[in-house]
């Protein structure tokens, strides 16, 4: 019988794009891991979460940060995991540590997520994003519609963003938020 | 038009969706509710010219179920509840 090895490729190809100091690249190490509360659990979570990797639950429209792990919170009771993470165990690992105190979701095949980085970013994603992204400050998070795509955005730094979308329009995004900033520069 | 989420604050009405009268959040029990009670649930509804509180999904933002109260004059959204603390004051458990 044939050897058959099946290689991992990342969504959008491993994109690294440079537009005139500004950069567009796809991180395709993440982990994410959905985390939602069980009713009246909040309390054992919060707990957990401090205990597994130093991280508070994040307020809403914000998210923490501890070392690598970046917590964000998507709704009133549920945040998502977001963290290196090289195999396919992401869940496994994540619930390890949280002892059954929430219910957890692999969610890594379902997103794709770009950082965006450089002087021209907060003007090539006004254009798309109607969020007031100025007014956030460094690990606010919001999720809305950019170019009709369901997208994530969280404020990494000054200049830099990490935008998480459906990995199943990756490329219509991808393609709107390059667009967005040849406009700019 | 503008909806002032409770907790991420002015959003677009382009994010959500709108359900309609929030008097849906009141469903009488099925299993002991005289007929016509539920096809006055299902099928009746106000049509105010004025103040009307309906049910409004954010589902391109938190995925949140709001309770938006509006006017259906000027398009003035009066106030923003989230609908799981407007069904618990009513005394549902969740």
């Amino acid at each position: 019988m044939a050897e058959i090895a099946l290689e991992a490729a990342p969504v959008l190809g491993g994109t690294s794009l440079e537009l005139s100091g500004n950069r567009i690249v796809e991180r395709d190490d993440l982990a994410i891991v959905s985390i939602a509360t069980p009713l009246g659990g909040e309390e054992a979570l919060a707990e957990a979460l401090r205990n597994g990797w130093s991280l508070d639950v994040p307020e809403p429209a914000r998210s923490s940060l501890s070392g690598t792990v970046r917590a964000i919170r998507t709704s009133p009771d549920q945040m998502m995991l977001i963290f290196p993470h090289a195999t396919p165990d992401a869940e496994a690992v994540v619930q390890e540590r949280l002892g059954g105190t929430g219910y957890t979701t692999d969610q890594t095949d379902s997103w794709i997520a770009l950082e965006v980085a450089g002087p021209d970013t907060i003007s090539a994603m006004e254009r798309i994003c109607p969020l007031d992204l100025q007014s956030f400050e460094i690990g606010g998070t919001g999720r809305t519609v950019m170019e009709h795509i369901g997208a994530m955005a969280i404020r990494t730094g000054d200049d830099a963003f990490l935008l998480l979308s459906a990995s199943s329009s990756a490329g219509s995004f991808l393609h709107a938020v390059e667009t967005s900033y040849r406009y700019v520069t | 038009m503008i909806i002032n989420h409770p907790l991420l604050g002015p959003r677009d009405s382009a994010e959500f969706v709108v359900l309609g009268d929030a008097c849906l959040i009141d469903r009488p029990d099925g299993m002991n509710a005289a007929i016509e009670e539920m096809h006055d649930y299902a099928y009746i509804r106000d049509n105010p010219a004025g103040e009307h509180r309906e049910l409004w999904y954010h589902e391109q933002g938190d995925r949140s179920w709001l309770v938006v109260t509006r006017s259906t004059l000027t398009h003035e959204v009066i106030e923003v509840e989230l609908a799981r603390n407007v069904a618990r004051a009513r005394g549902r458990s969740r």
